[in-house]
């Protein structure tokens, strides 16, 4: 059985747990998964009257301790199921649930996680990775999964797949056993109410060497249907790293996603979607020390966008320590000013979320100092500047990690993360000079 | 597209590796070089495991199926620990694949490519609990190499995928020190 959560005892339907060491400029935690569910990898988002939607992974009851004491056990990868808790009034979450109607169709964790986020009109967009069977080559694929409700959650359409499944079998390549994938990807809806979903696609790869492309598609029907998926980025896309999207207030799209250069480096870059074409041709990086690494760092490079403000936050490994980076840009993603450290004090810090916050920005991460991961924020001006210091979010007395965050319309931003094997939310309040 | 099938008999595999695994688990100190054996460790189980070959240059290796990298390096490490072990060089393996993944995917890949890697796979939920027993500020990057000096401390760490030549100067170095 999973530890009980150290809040308190929450209600069966989500009830507010009242929470002693509560970070200054946070309201009372709020679990939202079930207590004796593994959850993870949650999202958040905030729709046009206010109303909340908490996303995650789901990997059900744990196995029972075997008599030997070996550690429980989980579900297979390949089992885990999408849930979601909707508090229509912006506080009060109603009960779980699941979205995937294939049971255990939903592949994922912390860094390729599934994505939600309210359109406009209230429509809630749901964009995930998922296991099928490729028949034509017998063996395992995994896709890109888009469903919606247009009741608040009630009710989720039958998802449908909008990544093309092509007959490519790549497993000698992949070696995860996968025949293609089509995974780590992002979903956003711009202000027009554009719903955009892209992910990290394995079909260009001839070998092991070769990196993956950015694929996307896009509906303007609310979700109702979707363009045929189309290559978005082509050259030196890091097949593990998830991608972001964030939209400015003309629905101008910005990608921030990892590039790996010629040299070996895996480096941060935004890219804002050509005029045009709506490609994402010109990649810049957001600076910070070169991080050359022929391996699988798994580290997004998320973003926020107010006006020409292009506000990034992603983990260097080539950092000493290795940590989060803040970076923006004043010009519209052309340049970028100097990285910073989110959390200099930290050994180590990764997994960060960024939103705008009226009108600062709050990020938010993972770190570890003198415990256990805990759950970090800070807030920044709008020029990016930190405005105090980072603000621990959680006590440490259990694991926390994996925030997400949305921005609320109370100039507050809505923070999600994992505590133990629960998922719990709160209002953030960002910090003033 | 039939999804079921595969999941059902993927998951019913998994509670197969999850009874073997559990069943193996007091069992994993006796795997050993050569060994074609791999099966769960926790934490306090590796600590053991490290803690059985002190007086050893240990080079650990955190690796996963789907890492490619990971798998590019592997046959080196496991060609330098051949060269070395005269000299007090072992290697251990810990894969980062989910736990559930033991029988459907991370024995058959193990016996397919590397039967003489002496590995393991966490049995842990979080990737940071086994990590944990020799670096505490990990940050989740495949593949990550410890070494080990000869009373259980790390005197290195590499990440990102390295070359025989790269290895074998590094451990060299460490064996000298």
């Amino acid at each position: 059985m999973p530890k009980a959560p150290r809040l308190a005892v929450a209600t069966l339907l989500a009830g507010i747990v009242p929470l002693a060491a509560l970070a200054a400029g946070a309201a009372a935690p709020i679990a939202v998964s079930e207590a004796d569910h593994v959850a993870l990898a949650p999202d958040v988002a905030v729709g046009p009257r206010g109303e909340i939607a908490v996303l995650w992974l789901d990997r059900g009851v744990p196995a029972p301790t075997p008599k030997d004491g070996h550690p429980a056990e989980h579900t297979h990868l390949s089992s885990m199921d999408l849930y979601v808790a909707v508090a229509a009034d912006g506080s009060n979450f109603g009960p779980p649930q699941r979205v995937n109607r294939a049971d255990g169709e939903v592949w994922g964790f912390a860094v390729s996680r599934p994505r939600i986020a309210y359109g406009p009109g209230g429509t809630l967009h749901v964009a995930y990775p998922a296991n099928e069977m490729q028949d034509g080559i017998g063996k395992p694929v995994l896709t890109t999964h888009y469903t919606r409700s247009t009741d608040g959650g009630r009710t989720f359409d039958a998802p449908r797949r909008v990544s093309t499944l092509t007959d490519a079998d790549l497993s000698s390549v992949i070696h995860g056993g996968f025949a293609s994938v089509a995974a780590f990807g992002t979903m956003g809806v711009a202000p027009d109410g554009s719903v955009h979903i892209i992910w990290i696609d394995t079909r260009h790869m001839r070998g092991e060497k070769d990196n993956g492309s950015i694929y996307g598609v896009v509906s303007r029907d609310d979700g109702r249907s979707f363009t045929q998926d189309r290559i978005e980025a082509a050259d030196g896309v890091c097949p593990c790293c998830q991608l972001s999207l964030a939209f400015d207030a003309k629905s101008h799209a910005y990608l921030g996603s990892r590039l790996v250069t010629a040299d070996g480096v895996r480096m941060s870059t935004v890219a804002r979607a050509d005029d045009g074409t709506g490609e994402f041709t010109r990649r810049v990086g957001t600076g910070g020390a070169p991080w050359h690494i022929d391996g699988c760092p798994l580290k997004p490079t998320v973003l926020a966008v107010r006006g020409d403000a292009v506000y990034t936050a992603a983990h260097n490994g080539a950092e000493t320590p290795p940590g989060v980076m803040l970076a923006t840009s004043l010009d519209g993603g052309a340049s970028f000013g100097p990285a910073i450290p989110a959390h200099p004090g930290a050994a180590v810090s990764d997994a960060p979320a960024i939103a705008i916050a009226g009108d600062a920005v709050i990020v938010a991460w993972h770190a570890k100092t003198d415990g256990p991961r805990r759950v970090f924020y800070r807030t920044l001006d709008a020029t990016g500047a930190p405005v105090g210091d980072p603000v621990a979010l959680t006590d440490g007395a259990e694991t926390s990690q994996s925030a997400a965050l949305a921005s609320r319309t109370d100039g507050r931003a809505q923070i999600a993360w994992q505590e133990g094997q629960r998922i719990y939310t709160t209002a953030i309040e960002a910090a003033r000079p | 597209m039939k999804r079921r099938g595969f999941l059902a008999a993927a998951v019913a595999l998994a509670a197969a590796g999850t009874r073997a695994g559990a069943a193996s688990g007091g069992e994993a100190a006796a795997a050993g070089p050569g060994a074609a054996a791999i099966s769960l460790v926790s934490a306090p189980q590796l600590r053991d495991l490290l803690d059985a070959e002190r007086g050893k240059l240990v080079v650990l290796n955190l690796w996963a199926t789907w890492c490619v990298p990971c798998l590019r390096e592997i046959p080196d490490l496991v060609r330098i620990e051949q060269e070395l072990a005269p000299r007090g060089v072992t290697l251990i393996g810990v894969a980062m694949d989910e736990p559930g993944e033991l029988t459907t995917r991370v024995v058959p890949f193990h016996q397919k490519y590397f039967p003489a890697f002496r590995s393991y796979l966490r049995s842990e939920i979080e990737l940071d609990a086994i990590a944990s027993v020799v670096d505490p500020a990990w940050n989740e990057v495949l593949p990550t190499t410890y070494l080990l000096g000869r009373d259980g401390k790390v005197v290195r760490r590499v990440q990102g995928a390295k070359t025989l030549e790269q290895f074998r100067e590094l451990i060299t170095a460490a064996l000298a020190a």
